[in-house]
């Protein structure tokens, strides 16, 4: 895949992300309305919640999985990013996005706070 | 949480957004005082669902513009090593800090704001100087050109002071980790007056940041709780329709008055951020 290709991918990722995440918050949003129901987490609101659920698609469940789509996004742009240096074996800036990537992923898994 | 607060919630982020696209400043400045003052939401709470709504915001202009050849991606990515570790920073400061202390907070950024949009509006079409990279941006090849449609040529840039932008761009980071707002309201300046990197790319290269940046602080705000459904969940889906319809009329309306109406928005809402943060109402 070369570096064009790459950013045109990127783009739809980008695009089809925001589209997933609308489509998700939207029924969340609707079931929620309709059944009442909220099932809002207390306090946090883990990695492990926002995947599995509980219960699975409550309607907190299915918005939280579209903020985490929306949120999750920008990260593969930065991922696709450290490939398109790579390939154009530019070494500082595979270094230096490869740095944002790792806190981007640091912050997500660890939940720095 | 009724309809009716969704519902409320929505038009605030629609108004919000809307005004945010025409005037090319993100909405979330304009909607987190909105919906503390109007839906009496927590300023943490109000943040968490501005933070989600300018990620969303961002790629969807980022996924329009990502092949434009005016972002300076090399000067974007090593901005961003110090922004997202501002965004954490401010983030993880926003989860210990009292309800008042961030109204005051955010207050003085709201001041920023109107001053700054203030300064902009004085001096537009003053000339802008082009400059040779320093030597840290002469390692790293941060200088670029993009070619400019409307002058009908390529202009060549190079990046001046870049340290100083580097540690003013961790101070944006903070900011919106902090605020929950995009930060290119700090960013752009610095780019533009202490590094000399003209405008057009300067805003272009701060869009393209603004989404990682606030991604970063978008998952500290999930995972401690600040990110009520509720709110989150109108508040995103107003501003993409908002800043959708705001993209689009802008083109066709002059700035001028509507910027002179906005500079005096930002001044009532800091005003009275300031005063129910001291405890005057």
């Amino acid at each position: 895949m070369n570096v064009k290709e790459l950013e045109l991918f990127v783009s739809n990722v980008l695009r089809v992300g925001v589209m997933i995440s609308g489509v998700l918050i939207i029924i969340g949003l609707g079931l929620f309305m309709v059944t009442g129901d909220s099932c809002y987490p207390n306090g946090e609101a883990s990695i492990d919640w926002i995947i599995y659920g509980d219960p699975f698609l409550s309607p907190s469940h299915i918005l939280f999985m579209g903020f985490l789509v929306l949120v999750i996004t920008p990260l593969l742009r930065v991922a696709a990013s450290v490939l398109a240096y790579r390939a154009e074996k530019d070494w500082t800036y595979v270094a230096i996005t490869g740095f944002v990537l790792t806190i981007l992923v640091i912050g997500m898994v660890l939940g720095v706070g | 949480m009724t309809p009716q607060f969704i519902l409320t919630a929505f038009i605030v982020a629609l108004s919000s957004g809307f005004l945010g696209a025409l005037l090319g400043l993100g909405g979330g400045v304009v909607m987190v005082p909105l919906l503390v003052f109007i839906l009496d939401v927590p300023i943490h709470l109000a943040a968490g669902a501005s933070i989600v709504a300018v990620v969303a915001t961002s790629s969807v202009s980022a996924s329009v513009y990502v092949r434009d050849e005016i972002t300076n991606m090399r000067l974007g990515m090593f901005l961003e090593m110090a922004t997202t570790l501002g965004a954490v920073t401010g983030a993880s400061i926003m989860v210990g800090i009292s309800e008042s202390v961030l109204r005051i907070i955010f207050a003085l950024s709201l001041l920023y704001a109107a001053v700054i949009m203030w300064y902009q509006m004085r001096n537009t079409g003053r000339s802008w100087l082009p400059m040779e990279n320093d030597w840290m941006a002469n390692k790293l090849n941060l200088g670029s050109d993009y070619y400019d449609s409307a002058r009908d040529e390529t202009i060549a840039y190079g990046v001046s002071r870049s340290l100083p932008t580097f540690i003013i761009s961790y101070i944006a980071g903070v900011i919106s980790g902090l605020l929950g707002i995009g930060g290119g309201g700090v960013k752009v300046p610095a780019m533009n007056v202490i590094s000399s990197v003209p405008m057009k790319a300067a805003v272009a290269t701060s869009n393209f940041m603004i989404g990682v940046t606030a991604s970063a602080s978008a998952l500290v705000y999930i995972r401690n709780g600040f990110c009520d459904g509720f709110i989150t969940a109108p508040v995103v889906l107003g501003t993409l329709i908002g800043s959708f319809i705001g993209a689009k009329v802008a083109l066709r309306v002059r700035g001028v008055v509507l910027k002179r109406i906005f500079i005096i928005i930002l001044l009532i809402l800091g005003v009275r951020m300031l005063a129910s943060g001291v405890g005057l109402l």
